[in-house]
């Protein structure tokens, strides 16, 4: 065996512990999204998701685990992922650009009861912010999981409600900090289901 | 009680239930999070060696010609589009250009997929699809939570009859994957959580992935093999 490729197992996952720790401090931040989330949801709302590349599979993910719970007896919720319609997205990107194919999308499916939730690794991604800088602008409630030190341009736009920074450099492990927050977000909206009482709009502060 | 709350009861009458609710959400983040550090360590320590030379004998393939082949169910068959992808379109590692291999997943052509469901049954899906395109000496990797998906048990026994280098994730007990006996490389995340079963197997791909980048550096380089 390479011993350098086996020297290099224990760094790899060492460099897994603080972003993945560092999800617990934004413990609030996941709560008040939840939270919010839920509320949406109880007033018929649907959870629109978008990314590029390997955002575009997160995306999918959160799509299929609100509408295809994992835990039995927890109720279907209505999300659909912008990225599982290639035509659309290669149409659009052919013709306006790949820019604007997320807020294109969110402008003809959206209700401004919906939520957009928008996955960029580096906060960067200019189709990810104009997605939801549309969404904003329609009513949606707008909830961002980026990453890096401040979670970049998406991190810093008042058209997100929301917003989770996984810190840390390496997309991949931006991306399990976002999977482990995803799982999350699914969860902690059916403890928010659980309590009816709590959903009702005028107790939001 | 704040000037607002005084003004408008009304508006805070639930507030007492929030606080509680809110106050055990924020701990269920907590306990979360330290179930999957924990879970991250236990992979390290049971397969960290193995998925070294899992990495090995996959960059040994990519230099072979091999292409791989990705396929997963729901939630597992975005991760065999992540894994596919990451692949294909790396990006940068460490501050250099990662190599870009060849790698499809199996669950991206839905007129394919939709149409094997359809005419014979949803368990061949990824089975007929080797069988059409994969050769001796690709790669087939694919991910279950429950080791048990019947489409991925006749992809696994059509990857053998072909020749294939078998890379099996599941978790729990690997259920049915790991009772083949046949899959060359298999990671069983022990968990009893399919989402945090989930988190440990992204970990796993993303290092089966940078430790193939690696190797592979360090086979072109000359310096691959050190005979241990």
């Amino acid at each position: 065996m390479d011993q350098a490729v086996l020297a290099r197992v224990p760094e790899v996952f060492a460099r897994r512990v603080g972003p993945a720790l560092g999800l617990a401090d934004e413990a609030d931040v996941v709560a008040r999204a939840c939270h919010a989330m839920a509320t949406r949801f109880h007033g018929g709302g649907r959870l629109i998701v978008f990314g590029n590349g390997e955002a575009a599979t997160d995306a999918q993910h959160i799509s299929v685990e609100f509408v295809h719970p994992v835990i039995v007896g927890k109720r279907a919720l209505p999300s659909f992922s912008l990225t599982s319609d290639v035509a659309t997205i290669t149409g659009v990107a052919a013709t306006a650009g790949l820019e604007e194919v997320f807020a294109h999308q969110l402008r003809r499916l959206a209700a401004p009861r919906d939520i957009a939730l928008g996955i960029s690794p580096d906060g960067g991604c200019v189709n990810v912010l104009r997605g939801l800088e549309t969404a904003h602008r329609l009513g949606l409630l707008t909830l961002a999981l980026t990453g890096g030190d401040d979670g970049g341009p998406i991190g810093r736009s008042p058209a997100v409600d929301h917003v989770l920074i996984a810190r840390s450099a390496d997309p991949r492990v931006v991306k399990e900090v976002h999977v482990t927050t995803y799982h999350i977000l699914w969860e902690l909206v059916h403890v928010f289901f659980e309590q009816p009482g709590v959903l009702d709009p005028r107790v939001i502060p | 009680m704040s000037d607002i709350e005084a003004l408008y009861p009304f508006l805070y009458s639930g507030s007492t239930d929030l606080d509680a609710v809110m106050t055990s959400v924020r701990q269920s983040t907590v306990e979360k999070v330290d179930e999957i550090v924990t879970l991250r360590r236990t992979v390290l320590e049971r397969d960290g060696e193995r998925i070294a030379a899992c990495a090995e004998a996959m960059a040994e393939a990519f230099a072979a010609g091999a292409r791989l082949f990705a396929f997963g169910n729901g939630g597992s068959s975005t991760d065999a589009q992540d894994v596919a992808t990451l692949f294909m379109n790396p990006g940068h590692m460490n501050g250099g250009a990662a190599h870009p291999l060849p790698a499809f997943a199996l669950t991206a052509d839905i007129a394919v997929v939709t149409a094997l469901a359809n005419d014979i049954g949803f368990e061949v899906v990824f089975a007929r699809q080797l069988a059409a395109s994969a050769f001796a000496g690709d790669i087939a990797l694919g991910l279950s939570t429950s080791g048990n998906s019947r489409n991925l048990i006749a992809a696994f026994e059509e990857a053998e009859r072909r020749g294939m280098l078998t890379v099996g994730l599941a978790g729990y007990g690997g259920g049915q994957m790991a009772e083949l006996g046949t899959i060359d490389h298999l990671f069983v995340v022990p968990a009893a959580s399919v989402h945090r079963i989930q988190e440990a197997q992204t970990t796993v791909y993303h290092a089966l992935w940078e430790l193939t980048q690696q190797a592979l550096t360090r086979m072109e380089a000359g310096d691959g093999d050190d005979g241990a």
